[in-house]
């Protein structure tokens, strides 16, 4: 090997320290990238397919029944590939005597046809016996079930029927279990689930595919609008119409906000890294100044120069390549399949990412190299008499303004000042270590903030919900008969009887486009007060003014206080004025009205409900839980069916477990940025004690003591750490208002709002605080364990 | 050899520029072994480093075997250099991570001198010359001052330069080892090599054919 290449490597082999935390950057690079690459290549392809190899319906009807002959009309209207009756069981289910939980349960024709909504076979039976269920698979662990067990069903009709799990399914359409608290279920035609003979205990859905331009929703709802008239002229009622967004998963909006924050990270520190290694390259040539002089004196062209420590570069990220790689792909392949875990995908193709290999050869070693350029070109073409110069390149300290005004600061102990001047004597090398800190402490807040935001939002929501409890029977009942049940349960402190309502919005030319909700509270209540973006509240006395929320004027842009909102149901359209608009995290419309008006809509009469929103004694979740099982045995015993009991903690779980993905994925990826930063540091530390030796032994020399020393270096990291710090926090305000404005977009078509958390501002200082005094360990170490001869004796 | 005519250089700094050297008129002939002395700031480095092309002149001009080195590109100084002049340090800046043989075959590495293959020869024949060749595989740290000069003298005469420039060569050594060396440039120059070396007044009778002397950047004796 030529000197010049065996040069190139003992440099790095004399310095093992230094090359090691260049290495390790490289290494954070590389790492991160082929991690977020190969989890996006893995993920990718899964997220953006699945959902269409479900061969999802592209619109649902719920009729008066779903016989062959009823699904023969739908699969005759031109433009239909294909129909499916699909009967639905809204039911709830427990094992043993455990909390009730809903569950949707889906009748199939045939396990073994199914074209439309496929899912199929997990583990266990397949398909289930007459009086067997199966489960999609992410409602195991949700609800603690396993294959074998028992379960009971409470159908619709209160009955309740103990149905074995015969196995799981995967349904990649469906949201998981978890997600939406509800357990996925299927059962054969002929299952005893169905209820009576007359279909009353079931949604009569008809699902439907187009022959073709499946994702034309113009084409799609005209397809389903003959289809609705075909059916209606054959006599059969239509009683709802569900057009899902052609070819988009339910949760595509969080999976794709998932791919983004998963490449925008990884771009992040990789971007990080290579700043990392600018900085490294700039620290090393400027060590290597002198030598570069000597070799130049001894002929050595720029271009010969510069290739030398390109050659080092080149090691150093080749090395990084070897290390980083493997351990990318395999904690990017653990990090791809913990996230489909979460999201319930199957990653069907683990293809061998060679053009993954090339990306990481290309931006693993080829980017370091032409980054690393820029500082190698500068150094060698530093002139001979320069290089040789003592103090070569070295400019005088005070020169700048900057400096003067730190040099006009005379109230500054010696030893503080001197420390103070060192630190900031490179303003260059100062800054770029600042941005790296800074970068991963404003990602690792604005991770922080964007939960706390969410937190925030939910806890502030739900807050405006003075319930515990709302529970919903399956018959209309009298209101008193209701109190009677109700007093007998000491676990309940509180009751109130609100009318609700399903209708279709009524858009600008009449045409009902989605459901909204429609709730009668009264008026007077105190259990629901929600928080007005404009308007009032309902007041005593109001007849039909309603209250809409945020996702009603999503859905009708333009529409406001002063207008009216139309809705239909039962086949008339009313229409309501409007007097305030209130803010609310779900993201679906929601009307509410005196509880006259919601009547009006329903056609039912006052002193009878169906749904009621229970005060319990106790708040916490066992008290809930507590009331919820009291009020259970009193409705079962007064022989009052309930079809639903929903706990308002169960719910706000159910919301904040969205964001946990998207917060799992913020800190972890900012935690690996904040690595990089940490290794910026270490390296800055360590460069700026290299260069100092000299006047360590000039300090040394005059009296200074190793803690003297020591504690110049700690005072120099904490200095940086505490710069760094105000940088984060400054760069994380606009950080942490994109996140928070995109989770809550993504989640809640409305943004969150706005929250900078002052536990994320302190838990960041104290951990960059931390950071700095580790990182100012060894280059501490270093400076105090030169002797006095060996320091001056530096060149 | 050397045609130095009308050469000023100046340094800017921040209270004026310093005037380093003023106008030197001066020919070297080939064989000769010169000593550059003077005062510490009298110019005698700075016009060294003129010489040999590792700065460049204010105004005037070094002619070196008839190229004029100011009028060349930083590439092809760097390839000039290489080829006809040696350099020897007061510091003797041997690198510290080649060994002593290493560091020699550096300049033929980086001016192609040769065949690939005899470099190591050569370095080795070279350190011989010099008295070190029992050194060659040791690291600089680990030889004397004396014993890292020797090897920086062999370095400087790897591509068998004509011109050998030495800056203060014996300033780190003690008075026995620099009189080794200048005998050692003595011999180099009986083989027909040009030295010009800047000393103190005390060395520049060991075997200097001709002492320049520089006062404030003029030559003056």
């Amino acid at each position: 090997m030529a000197p010049r290449w065996r040069k190139a490597t003992r440099d790095l082999l004399a310095r093992p320290g230094r090359t090691a935390l260049a290495i390790l950057a490289l290494v954070a690079g590389v790492f991160q990238v082929g991690a977020m690459l190969y989890k996006f290549a893995l993920l990718q392809p899964e997220l953006t397919t699945m959902y269409g190899r479900t061969d999802p319906a592209a619109a649902v009807f719920t009729t008066d029944v779903a016989t062959d002959d009823v699904v023969d009309i739908v699969r005759r209207v031109p433009g239909v590939g294909h129909a499916e009756a699909r009967p639905v069981v809204l039911a709830r289910v427990r094992k043993g005597d455990a909390e009730w939980i809903p569950a949707v349960v889906s009748v199939v024709r045939d396990f073994d046809a199914q074209q439309i909504d496929t899912f199929k076979p997990e583990a266990g039976a397949w398909p289930p016996g007459r009086d067997e269920i199966v489960l999609e698979r992410s409602a195991l662990e949700f609800a603690h079930i396993a294959i074998g067990d028992t379960v009971t069903l409470r159908l619709p009709g209160g009955e309740d029927r103990a149905v074995r799990v015969a196995g799981t399914v995967y349904a990649p359409g469906l949201a998981p279990a978890w997600m939406e608290h509800v357990v996925p279920a299927w059962v054969t035609w002929d299952s005893p689930v169905r209820g009576p003979a007359d279909g009353s205990g079931e949604s009569a859905q008809i699902r439907m595919r187009v022959a073709d331009h499946a994702l034309d929703e113009g084409y799609v709802q005209e397809v389903a609008d003959s289809a609705q008239a075909a059916l209606e002229r054959a006599g059969h009622v239509v009683s709802r119409v569900t057009i899902p967004p052609p070819g988009k998963h339910p949760h595509a909006d969080q999976m794709a906000a998932f791919l983004f924050l998963l490449l925008t990270f990884g771009i992040l520190s990789f971007a990080l890294s290579m700043l990392l290694v600018t900085g490294m390259i700039h620290g090393l040539m400027q060590e290597q100044v002198r030598e570069v002089g000597v070799m130049k004196a001894l002929g050595a062209t720029d271009p010969q120069v510069a290739g030398i420590y390109l050659g080092q570069v080149a090691i150093l990220a080749a090395v990084a390549l070897v290390i980083g790689t493997p351990i990318g792909l395999f904690v990017g392949r653990v990090y791809a399949e913990f996230s489909a875990g979460i999201l319930n995908v199957d990653l069907t193709h683990r293809p061998f990412p060679i053009w993954l290999l090339f990306a990481e050869l290309v931006l693993g070693v080829v980017l370091p190299l032409l980054v690393a350029l820029i500082p190698i070109r500068r150094a060698a073409r530093v002139s001979v008499h320069e290089a040789l110069s003592d103090g070569a390149g070295a400019r005088a300290f005070g020169e700048r303004p900057f400096e003067r005004a730190l040099l006009s600061i005379r109230a500054l102990p010696r030893p503080l000042a001197l420390s103070l001047r060192t630190a900031l004597r490179h303003p260059a090398r100062v800054a770029l270590t600042v941005a790296m800190l800074a970068v991963g402490g404003a990602a690792f807040m604005a991770a922080l903030n964007t939960a706390a935001a969410w937190n925030g939002a939910v806890e502030n929501d739900f807050a405006h919900r003075r319930y515990d409890l709302t529970v919903v029977l399956a018959e209309f009942q009298a209101t008193a008969e209701l109190d009677r049940t109700l007093a007998a349960v000491p676990a309940v402190a509180h009751a109130e009887y609100w009318p609700g309502a399903s209708p279709y919005l009524v858009g600008p030319h009449g045409v009902s486009t989605v459901t909204a909700t429609m709730l009668g509270p009264d008026p007077g209540s105190e259990l629901l007060r929600l928080p007005l973006v404009s308007g009032r509240w309902l007041e005593p006395g109001d007849v039909d003014a309603v209250v809409i929320n945020q996702s009603v004027v999503k859905n009708l842009p333009g529409i406001g206080v002063g207008d009216s909102v139309g809705v239909r149901q039962r086949g008339r359209t009313t229409r309501f004025p409007i007097v305030g608009i209130v803010k609310e995290i779900a993201p679906m419309p929601a009307i509410y009205a005196p509880p006259g008006a919601v009547r009006g809509v329903t056609g039912r009469v006052p002193g009878e409900s169906r749904s009621i929103r229970i005060v319990s004694r106790s708040h916490d979740d066992a008290g809930q839980l507590r009331a919820a099982r009291a009020l259970e045995t009193a409705f079962e015993a007064a022989g009052i069916e309930v079809t639903g009991m929903h706990r308002m903690l169960d719910q706000k779980k159910g919301i904040l477990d969205h964001l946990v993905i998207l917060i799992s994925i913020l800190t972890m990826a900012s935690l690996i940025v904040v690595i990089v930063g940490a290794i910026g540091l270490a390296s800055t530390l360590t460069m700026s004690v290299v260069q100092r030796t000299r006047e360590i032994g000039i300090l040394s020399a005059i009296g200074a003591t190793p803690r003297t020393i020591a504690g110049q270096v700690a005072f120099e990291g904490l200095l940086l750490a505490v710069l760094s710090w105000l940088a984060a926090f400054v760069l994380s305000i606009p950080l942490s208002w994109g996140l928070e404005y995109a989770a809550g977009m993504i989640f809640l078509r409305m943004p969150l709002p706005f929250s900078l958390s002052p536990s994320a501002a302190g838990t960041w200082l104290a951990l960059v605080v931390v950071l700095a005094l580790v990182c100012s360990f060894y280059p501490a170490r270093r400076a105090t364990g030169l002797s006095v001869r060996e320091a001056l004796g530096s060149t | 050899m050397i045609n130095v005519r009308g050469l000023t250089k100046a340094y800017p700094q921040s209270a004026g520029a310093f005037q380093a050297l003023r106008g030197i008129d001066l020919d070297i002939r080939p064989g000769e072994f010169v000593a550059i002395v003077g005062k510490s700031g009298s110019g005698k480095s700075t016009l060294l480093n003129l010489l040999g092309g590792i700065d460049r002149p204010t105004t005037g001009s070094v002619k070196v075997e008839g190229t004029a080195i100011e009028s060349l590109s930083a590439t092809a100084l760097a390839r000039w250099r290489g080829r006809r002049v040696g350099f020897v340090f007061q510091s003797f800046q041997l690198l510290p991570t080649l060994t002593v043989r290493e560091n020699v075959m550096l300049p033929m590495d980086f001016a192609g001198h040769g065949p690939e293959r005899g470099r190591a020869d050569r370095a080795l024949e070279l350190l011989d010359q010099v008295g070190v060749a029992d050194q060659a595989d040791k690291l600089p740290a680990a030889l004397s001052g004396g014993q890292q000069q020797r090897a920086a003298i062999a370095r400087a005469l790897a591509n068998d330069p004509p011109l050998l420039l030495a800056d203060e060569p014996t300033g780190n050594l003690d008075s026995a080892t620099g009189g080794a060396i200048f005998r050692l440039f003595a011999t180099l120059v009986a083989a027909g090599r040009t030295i010009v070396v800047v000393t103190h007044e005390r060395d520049s009778d060991s075997g200097v054919q001709r002492r320049i002397t520089l006062a404030d950047g003029a030559v003056v004796a």
